[in-house]
């Protein structure tokens, strides 16, 4: 299948490219602008009932009783669950790794604080909120596990009593000759690092509208989805029906940055549907619900790194130990972040022997969700700031220390020790680049003697992989198999000529419908504003993901040019019917079927599937009648991962630099971004307006990662982060201006040659601002190594010597 | 997040807003711009069965310059201060004050007695209405009171206001002419809570300090009102030397200070000696 | 509390040039007032706390939170929404600067954002750059990383000064125009 895609610009059936590579006007902004998108919290159906979550105030407690009499008795409500209910009604949740999971509604016990343990369904919020302040819940708090440490300890309690620890995964992955390298090497460099919990908060917070159909046993699922497919199967697993009697219908969503999860909430608000006989419910996630016990929490992380070096700085072997604490259970699928740092474990660098020892433990945290850049930003954070202490105790720059290690530009496609391929790279080039446009050896200069003056000015360089177009085999570890994540489209022509595409995935940010338009304007030479983009449900749509690990750009183009091609195709067997001519002698050109050997002789597009819809007496017997086609894009080459873990997994491998300038100030520990420089290579730009807003959007997310974001847990584990008094979101002072060069080594393996690039600078930026801090720190011999890198830690460092 | 049901009272006097609260006490809020009180609304971590809604109160939102002294009454909103015009000159220290709280679609909706009746320690009106001087005209069931800004500040959101009392009038002496002042804060983000923060105004007379006032905020259960430090200015040759020995007198002033995820008790102390000394400088070279 | 529920109260308030009456339960928030019983729900809730913006409307011409606003405090107050911009399917100047330069992703921030520069643009046509970033400051967008937002609203205030005629200023031409009899709804 995949041969019949174009596979460059060249191939495209028109005289001229006109939008692909431009950015053209967003065919999702008028609506958005006008505030008429259709968000989920637009929908009212009739009857509708609206949901509240009564939540477990404990982080570890055996329930003992709800009375939730007084509530039922309430005029407006109608309907009230509790974990009884979902574990006599539902199958536990799926989880990655397997088995570390419970029902929508705590039963028996409460995991974590936020726990949903009763949900009542009623006329309107305010009353459903009313509603919950009447039940009752006696709990028996049980001992608290507070953290990973505590996690591990021997007499720790335990999460799930039936796996006899809260271990989920303790494995020691090896690839290549890792104790040889240390033995051999010149210089050992190590550190420990701890990477505070921060998460995705997308300004929309999750929500769905559930109806469960008593009459037909229909389940129909309204809600701001990511993968309304993977979400689907999932809820007729857990609540028992058939995958075919489960209906999907994802809305157009405020924002996601990894998983728009709320599976919970949609499996509560099925419970409460059929038990109000049908009634479709409302959960609007609140904010404060969201920073509860959302999917707004990830990589919770303690860290080792080793570097084995040469002298002259090659690195010759790599350690990473990392001890994750993943929270109450593992059905977010926040594992799969500790998972796809073997994607690109070893960075831009051609390190051939590379060791993960891996622990993923359960505390009485919220689950941990997937979050943009899904476990590499952390990974990143530690190995860069590594390769800067080993330049300090070398004595070398720390963009010469990378140089010498780079992966050099003619070895690809490259396989890294972990076993994922890189596509195409020329990350010296990219290096260049950025340090002739920041004009680094002035600004080395400055800070030398800004540094001798006493100011605490440092530089920090970064470079990363940003891997594209995920597989499912990048997670194999934490115990998800499969291979091929397909995205299919139907383009059809109308009997009035016009283009519809039909896609199954709601719009989240990225500007998606706009580049499948882009791209069928450029093969059936129309406006991106002539193609109908019409979103389908999760029954309806050919097969489809959606969003996710940068995918959907290469996916959703290689499918739309499938589709094309193999629409070109029938209309080509037709026209030459029409055209009284061989099938193999008919070509499309700037939307006309048309004679080769004779273009004159020719019949738009529009006329041809005029013909096929509306013509039957002109057409042969076994023709195909539907001027439609739909293709279904997986990416080409996976491999199953191997018992070390090692798979072609994420397809594409875009490569940045980042150079930023910070101020410490001694004083009060804060720290001002005064430079930010960038060069950043994602292949071919189909859109380049798009990546450069994927571009800025991660960069504002990698600022409030490095300064700002942090979930704080007390010692019972009760959130201190409650509200977006203490979540600090970065602003629009917070986020510098940002200088930015492109750099294009296109995908030999992609259909245009672009690389994924949705997740982008959140892969690097928190190790920029870090390496900068720590190279303003170097004078004075203290390094910070945590983040966030907030007044409070860096005061602490300057003035208490202690972190 | 929906507010929990309560009753909803829409006074249009005085009289009628004191009578109010007088009748139910405890259970009784007021509201004027909401700022503070919806977000605990919505969270329903305050509770009050009856609000009691001051905005259609006539005459409590004017600006008046009298007897020497800006007066701002309860319903002025933050951001018709900021916009009253000469300000800059009557008194550039609000001015600048008020340009740190929180945005201006905050502003424009919240108000500044408001601000001060809610007493949040970190919050920069109540440190700048004590660094003023300024005096409050509250109005009870047994008529009205006046109290200056240091008096009315009891502790972390509390004041002396009495549950039926209303807060009718911040009266801010107009900043002397030739006056220097300053506002200087670290905020985690811009128009954030201080971590820790200081206004000072002073004047120079013959090459001494004179009149310093120095005010550290952000740091205690109250504005905190450094008269060590104002004793170690009084008279001193204004530079480097004298902010240093001043601004350590503010660190030493302070008495327990918050200890949370964004900085640390001694943080805030150090911080707050530091502020006041930058302060001090800048306040210096404006006079 | 059973039968015991407080009173509601009649508000009349003008939305986007209408005047409208309804009774209503004092707790409602203004946000949930013109999304729920007004249909209006452009303007979006994001945090419910006051600090995100999402919920930005314009109170009288200034821009407010309305998720931390009640509706009877709107009552005999002028509420705009951003439904008021669009006129008869044309973009407002400020809505097309945002398409024009990518000022928006996902766009559940965008209508907060518009309407907290159309208050700003009305009063200051020519901001500078400290002005913009205050305005801009008290809004929060998780996807753009601003810089965009920031450029949108500049190409705005160049085209309405071109134009010489402030947002707000445009808005009620077209509200006046609507309303006029034989005018559109």
């Amino acid at each position: 299948m995949s041969g019949s895609i174009p596979n460059s610009l060249e191939e495209l059936p028109v005289s001229e490219i006109r939008w692909i590579g431009k950015g053209v006007e967003r065919l999702e902004d008028p609506s958005l602008v006008t505030g008429r998108t259709e968000f989920i919290d637009n929908v009212v159906l009739p009857g509708m009932l609206h949901c509240a979550i009564l939540r477990s105030p404990y982080a570890h407690a055996r329930i003992v009783s709800i009375d939730s009499s007084a509530a039922e008795e309430m005029e407006g409500v109608y309907a009230v669950i509790t974990g009884s209910d979902a574990a006599r009604l539902t199958n536990p949740a799926t989880t990655a790794p397997e088995g570390w999971g419970g029902y929508c509604l705590a039963h028996e016990k409460t995991r974590f604080v936020g726990e949903p343990v009763v949900a009542v369904a009623a006329t309107n919020r305010y009353l459903a909120e009313d509603a919950l302040e009447l039940i009752i819940v006696e709990y028996e708090e049980l001992p608290v596990v507070a953290n990973a440490q505590a996690a591990l300890a021997a007499d720790a309690a335990l999460l799930f009593e039936e796996h006899g620890s809260n271990v989920m995964l303790q494995r020691k992955f090896t690839w290549g000759e890792v104790d040889e390298a240390f033995d051999q090497a010149d210089l050992v460099v190590s550190d420990d690092y701890r990477w505070n919990r921060l998460g995705a908060n997308p300004m929309e917070t999750f929500g769905c509208v559930v109806d469960w159909n008593p009459a037909d046993d229909m389940l129909t699922c309204r809600g701001s989805f990511q993968s309304q497919s993977h979400m689907g199967l999932a809820r007729s697993l857990v609540l028992g029906l058939p995958s075919n009697q489960v209906r999907m219908i994802s809305h157009p969503h405020g924002g996601s940055f990894g998983g728009k999860g709320g599976f919970r909430g949609v499996d509560i608000c099925a419970l409460l549907s059929k038990a109000a006989s049908g009634r479709p419910v409302k959960w609007m996630e609140d904010r404060l619900e969201y920073l509860l016990a959302g999917a707004g929490q990830s990589w919770d992380r303690e860290y080792r790194l080793q570097l084995a070096l040469k002298k002259d700085g090659t690195v010759t072997g790599l350690r990473v130990k990392l001890l994750d604490d993943m929270g109450g259970t593992a059905e977010a699928f926040g594992a799969v972040s500790a998972a796809k740092p073997l994607a690109a474990f070893t960075g831009c660098y051609a390190i051939q022997a590379a060791e993960y020892d891996l622990t993923l433990v359960a505390t009485n945290k919220i689950p941990q969700s997937p979050y943009r850049g899904m476990g590499p930003p952390p990974h990143n954070w530690v190995l860069e700031q590594t390769m800067d202490k080993a330049a300090r105790e070398l004595g070398l720059d720390p963009a010469e220390i990378r140089r010498r290690n780079y992966i050099p530009a003619d070895a690809f496609p490259y396989t890294i020790a972990s076993g994922n391929e890189y596509d195409s790279g020329n990350y010296e080039a990219a290096l260049d680049e950025l340090l002739n446009m920041a004009d680094y050896e002035r600004l080395c200069a400055e800070r030398d003697s800004a540094q001798a003056e006493g100011r605490l000015l440092g530089l920090g360089l970064a470079n990363t992989i940003e891997p594209g177009v995920f597989d499912w085999n990048a997670y194999a570890i934490v115990g998800l198999e499969s291979t091929g994540v397909p995205e299919g489209i139907t383009v059809a022509i109308d009997v009035m000529g016009r283009i519809t595409a039909r896609l199954g995935f709601s719009l989240e940010g990225q500007g998606q419908y706009t580049l499948v338009a882009q791209v069928l304007a450029d093969y059936f030479a129309v406006t991106p504003a002539d193609v109908s983009i019409v979103y389908q449900d999760s029954l309806s749509a050919p097969p489809h993901f959606g969003p996710g690990g940068s995918r959907l750009g290469v996916a959703i183009t290689g499918a739309a040019l499938g589709a094309a091609r193999l629409l070109e195709r029938k209309l080509a067997r037709v026209a030459a019917v029409l055209l009284q001519c061989g099938p193999d002698d008919v070509e499309l050109m700037d939307g006309f079927l048309r004679v080769r050997a004779m273009p004159e002789a020719r019949m738009h597009f529009a006329e041809v599937a005029g013909a096929m819809l509306a013509r039957s007496d002109l057409l042969p017997e076994d023709s195909d009648p539907q001027p439609q086609a739909t293709y279904v894009w997986t990416a080409p080459g996976r491999t199953p991962a191997d018992e070390q873990g090692r798979a072609k997994s994420y397809l594409t491998a875009a490569n940045a630099c980042h150079l930023v300038k910070v101020e410490v100030d001694r004083d009060t520990g804060t720290v001002d971004i005064l430079g930010y420089w960038l060069v950043d290579d994602c292949g071919t730009r189909l859109n380049p307006v798009t990546v450069e807003g994927q571009t800025m959007g991660g960069i504002a997310q990698g600022v409030g990662a490095a300064l700002l974001e942090e979930y704080v847990y007390d010692e019972s584990a009760q959130p201190l982060t409650s509200s977006f008094m203490d979540y600090l979101l970065p602003s629009v002072y917070e986020v510098p201006r940002v200088e930015k060069k492109a750099l294009t080594t296109p995908s030999p393996f992609t259909p245009l040659g672009a690389k994924g690039c949705g997740e982008g600078a959140m892969h690097t930026t928190p190790a920029a601002i870090m390496c900068a801090i720590n190279d303003a720190l170097s004078p004075l011999g203290l390094s910070a190594r945590e983040v966030p890198a907030s007044p409070r830690r860096l005061w602490k460092l300057l003035h208490e010597n202690a972190d | 997040m929906k507010p929990p049901a309560f009753e909803y009272a829409a006074p249009t006097s005085v009289a009628e807003a004191v009578a109010l609260l007088d009748e139910r006490g405890f259970d009784a809020k007021v509201l004027a711009g909401g700022q503070s009180l919806m977000a605990l609304l919505n969270m329903r971590l305050a509770r009050p069965e009856l609000l009691v809604d001051i905005a259609r109160v006539p005459g409590l939102d004017s600006i008046e310059i009298s007897d020497g002294c800006l007066g701002v009454g309860a319903m002025v909103r933050q951001r018709s201060l900021e916009f009253f015009p000469g300000l800059a000159d009557s008194h550039p220290l609000l001015l600048a004050g008020l340009r740190h709280v929180a945005h201006p679609q905050n502003r424009n909706q919240g108000t500044v007695c408001g601000s001060l009746a809610h007493a949040d320690p970190a919050a920069e009106l109540p440190a700048l209405a004590v660094a003023a001087g300024a005096e409050f005209v509250i109005e009870g069931p047994d008529g009205k009171r006046s109290e200056s800004a240091e008096d009315f500040f009891i502790t972390y959101l509390t004041t002396t206001l009495e549950p039926a009392e209303l807060l009718v009038e911040a009266r801010f002496p107009l900043l002397r002419g030739a006056s220097g002042w300053s506002v200087q804060e670290v905020t985690r983000r811009h128009g954030d809570f201080a971590l820790a923060g200081a206004v000072v105004t002073m004047r120079i007379a013959d090459a001494r300090v004179a009149d310093p006032r120095v005010v550290a905020f952000g740091v205690g259960a109250v504005p905190l009102r450094c008269t060590a430090a104002e004793q170690a200015l009084a008279g001193a040759e204004p530079g480097p030397a004298a902010w240093k020995e001043a601004g350590a007198l503010v660190a030493e002033a302070v008495e327990d200070p918050l200890d949370d995820v964004h900085a640390s008790a001694a943080q805030r102390r150090s911080v707050a000696g530091v502020m006041a000394s930058r302060a001090m400088e800048e306040a210096a070279a404006r006079a | 509390m059973d039968e015991d529920k407080p009173a509601r109260v009649a508000v009349t308030v003008t939305v986007n040039g209408r005047r409208l009456s309804a009774e209503l339960e004092p707790r409602t928030t203004l946000a949930d007032f013109l999304r729920v019983d007004l249909g209006l729900t452009g303007t979006h809730l994001g945090c419910e706390h006051g600090v995100c913006g999402a919920c930005t409307v314009l109170l009288d011409g200034r821009a407010v939170r309305s998720c931390i606003m009640l509706a009877v405090q709107a009552a005999g107050h002028e509420v705009t929404t951003i439904e008021a911009l669009a006129n008869e399917g044309e973009l407002h100047p400020l809505q097309q600067a945002f398409v024009d330069k990518h000022g928006l992703q996902c766009g559940f921030c965008t209508p907060g954002f518009i309407m907290a520069a159309a208050e700003l643009l009305e009063r200051d046509p020519d901001p500078t750059e400290q002005a913009l970033l205050e305005t801009l400051g008290g809004q929060v967008c998780r996807c753009t990383g601003y810089e965009a937002i920031i450029e949108s609203v500049r190409d705005a205030a160049e085209k309405l000064r071109q134009q010489g005629v402030g947002p707000l200023e445009l808005l009620a031409a077209a509200l006046e125009k609507n309303a006029a009899p034989g005018g559109g709804e």
